[in-house]
């Protein structure tokens, strides 16, 4: 009887990994196809711009936070853009975020429901603050000796993080219900790839200019361009 | 789980050692509200929601607002502002989840959040306190769906120099200077941007007034408000941030030993003969020695442009005076030294002493905010970046200044905390200033402007009238006198008992 439900479970953890193997991963070059996102916005950049009383030798003297940053050909960076459509297994790749010259590092970092690994390389105290409506709100200290924290980011949403100790200091981190997503570069550019073939949605998303959607045909093994303008 | 009275010693008010005679009575009530905890726990434990509700809208909707939502017609004027129900985000917790226990918001309700307008409500009975604990849970259901977790703090550590000396280590590793000050007075270099999760400007704890924190100031309250945060506000949760866990106590002990718990307010200003000569400087260790007396000020809301949220509540007065001269030693927070700068908007801190002009027998003072037309008052006035000046008023904003002042003054300003003394000569030729006389009660109060936080002209914190008393000299004569009274009657004694002896 031992013996036989022994086998059992045996068999069942085999078959519990070879399926956990098997799922169906986005990384499948001849199922998918490349998005690339070309993200810009019709308006001027956006840079406050204030003096800092402390920490200065981390900080510097004048905090810059770029709000909008638009490159070259009106490209727009730190826009997150992603295939909510395509379904695939999760990256298990934790976000990172670094708490570096009194800024978040990068600014905007996205990720599938999981890990945040938060890094404080200033060695000063910062404080993760977090605001979010799905996921629980985070308020917690972390002090210069405290070089590494984790938190939990479970449900899809835009969280914003702030530190209230520098109030200039502001980071977001897209939690995103598929492994299809990117973050646009300096020129506004992002590149998604594998995204299973057929016909998908592009969003885009930024933290002042808000949301954007379009359609677009994926085709195996090709790249399609999907050209997206943000407004005021 | 909360339940009835017998679960709540602390409300009972049943502390304390009765009397042997007393002891029956107490028993027998013991064992009836044990009995009664059954009927008793069937609210205790649940509450009634619909009868909490009714009495949140004679009691609470003021502030609160009919649904909860922080929105009544008192809160534009409140600072910190009333708690938003429909949020469920409630900063005094005793959980390691967002969920209070009912006995966190029955505490609340029943002792108040001191330092804000939530007052005590244990003037309700118990009842409808639990009540209300239920009818808050249906304010924000989705809160309330999880069950509460407590938190499990370390092993509690007592207060010891070795503990206090730690805590002070971590209170710097962790820099809760960056908000709380280097003194703990709220005057860090992060406190003007401070906000809440509403976005409204919100001050951190003067950590040496405990009497103020909003959760109670026993070292368990201190240790859990550090190890949790207090959501909704900047004030992190520290519990995996410290080097070892029982920091947390070490860090409650340390911030306990900044100030005293509870303070004792003044009715009567003593002012104390000295005989030597009176220091200049604030911080001479001649005024260590000298007693405060601790005078509260509240906002000034009688005359427009009011003040509802003053920025000083507090000013310890040292007083002393010779036979030349009286000076005055003040000392009061203020989280940020400020002088008169039209472009930051800010105008120069200030404090002043107000008078009659001259003493008058009987009660009839002026009125107390700066005299009126008709019956006015004297004011020594220090302004941060002017200094000290002698003035008349006819009201708050009839404030003229005398020619040919004769106060000096000297300020420290340090770490939050503004250190002044006036000084003056005892008597006065002139007629608009006052001459000071000893064993006289002589009417005096207190005015006071945060010039940072925007305080000048009428909006100020003040004080109505209290008395100033110069204590007379201490003669020599209660060592002389007594003796001698008791050598004469011994010798007395011995008198008779030797005429007696003789004639028998």
């Amino acid at each position: 009887m031992r013996r036989a439900l022994g086998a059992l479970l045996a068999a069942a953890l085999v078959a519990g990994v070879a399926l956990f193997v098997h799922r169906p991963g986005p990384v499948d070059a001849q199922g998918g196809g490349t998005v690339e996102v070309a993200v810009t916005y019709n308006g001027a950049p956006v840079v406050e711009k204030l003096k800092i009383n402390k920490d200065t030798q981390q900080c510097g003297t004048e905090a810059e936070v770029d709000r909008v940053m638009v490159g070259s050909n009106k490209g727009l960076a730190n826009a997150v853009v992603s295939v909510p459509t395509a379904k695939g297994a999760p990256r298990m790749v934790k976000a990172t975020v670094d708490q570096h010259g009194c800024k978040f590092v990068p600014h905007v970092s996205a990720m599938m429901p999981g890990e945040l690994e938060l890094k404080n390389s200033d060695g000063i105290l910062h404080n993760i603050h977090t605001y979010s409506t799905v996921n629980p709100s985070i308020n917690k200290a972390q002090p210069k000796f405290k070089k590494v924290m984790t938190e939990k980011l479970e449900k899809p949403e835009f969280v914003k993080l702030t530190c209230d100790v520098h109030s200039w200091m502001l980071g977001w981190v897209a939690v995103l219900p598929t492994p299809f997503f990117g973050v646009t570069d300096a020129n506004g550019t992002a590149k998604i790839e594998n995204v299973p073939a057929g016909k998908q949605t592009v969003e885009v998303w930024h933290e002042t200019l808000g949301k954007q959607t379009r359609e677009v045909e994926v085709k195996a093994g090709q790249v399609a361009k999907v050209g997206i303008e943000m407004k005021k | 789980m909360t339940v009835g009275h017998s679960g709540h010693p602390d409300y009972t008010g049943l502390a304390g050692s009765p009397s042997p005679a007393r002891r029956f009575a107490l028993v027998a009530l013991i064992v009836l509200v044990f009995v009664g905890a059954g009927i008793g726990s069937a609210f205790a434990q649940a509450g009634d929601a619909q009868a909490g509700k009714l009495v949140y809208e004679r009691k609470c909707a003021l502030c609160h607002g009919e649904k909860g939502d922080g929105k009544g017609p008192a809160a534009e004027l409140l600072v910190p502002k009333p708690r938003d129900f429909t949020t469920g985000v409630y900063k005094i917790r005793t959980t390691a989840n967002k969920v209070p226990t009912d006995r966190d918001l029955f505490r609340v309700i029943t002792d108040g959040m001191p330092g804000t307008s939530m007052p005590s409500w244990a003037v309700l009975p118990e009842k409808d306190r639990w009540n209300l604990v239920a009818h808050l849970k249906t304010l924000a259901p989705d809160t309330f769906k999880e069950a509460p977790k407590k938190l499990e703090l370390p092993k509690e550590v007592a207060s010891s120099p070795e503990s206090i000396r730690r805590g002070k280590e971590m209170y710097e590793a962790i820099e809760c200077n960056k908000c709380h000050g280097t003194d703990g007075r709220a005057d860090g270099p992060s406190r003007p941007e401070l906000k809440d999760d509403w976005g409204n400007p919100i001050a951190p704890a003067n950590l040496t007034m405990p009497w103020r924190f909003r959760g109670g100031s026993a070292p368990v309250d201190v240790a859990t408000r550090l190890a949790n945060g207090v959501v909704g506000t900047p004030m992190p949760s520290f519990i995996d941030s410290v080097e070892k866990p029982e920091d947390v106590w070490h860090l409650a002990n340390y911030i306990l030993s900044l100030g005293p718990r509870t303070l004792t307010y003044a009715t009567l200003v003593s002012v104390t003969n000295v005989s030597d000569a009176i220091p200049d400087d604030p911080d001479a260790a001649f005024w260590k020695a000298i007693a405060p007396n601790h005078i509260a000020l509240l906002g000034q809301v009688i005359v427009d442009p009011r003040n509802f949220n003053p920025s000083i509540d507090l000013v310890s007065v040292r007083a002393v005076y010779h036979d030349k001269e009286i000076a005055f030693h003040l000392t009061w927070d203020d989280p940020m030294q400020s002088v008169e700068d039209a472009a930051k908007k800010t105008y120069a801190d200030a404090i002043s002493l107000q008078f009659p002009p001259q003493p008058r027998p009987g009660p009839e003072r002026p009125y107390f905010l700066m005299g009126d037309a008709s019956d006015g008052v004297y004011l020594l006035r220090w302004q941060n970046g002017k200094g000290v000046t002698e003035a008349t008023a006819n009201g708050p904003t009839k404030i003229v200044p005398l020619a040919g002042s004769e106060a000096t003054a000297k300020a420290v300003y340090a770490n939050g905390q503004y250190r002044l003394v006036i000084k003056r000569p005892l008597a006065s030729k002139h007629p608009d200033r006052l001459t000071f006389q000893p064993a006289v009660f002589t009417p005096v109060a207190f005015q006071a402007w945060d010039g940072g936080a925007g305080e000048t002209g009428t909006k100020m914190s003040l004080t109505s009238w209290y008395y100033l008393r110069l204590e007379e000299p201490q003669s020599n004569r209660r060592f002389v006198v007594p003796p001698v009274v008791a050598i004469l009657t011994f010798a007395a004694l011995l008198l008779v008992v030797r005429v007696a002896n003789r004639r028998a």
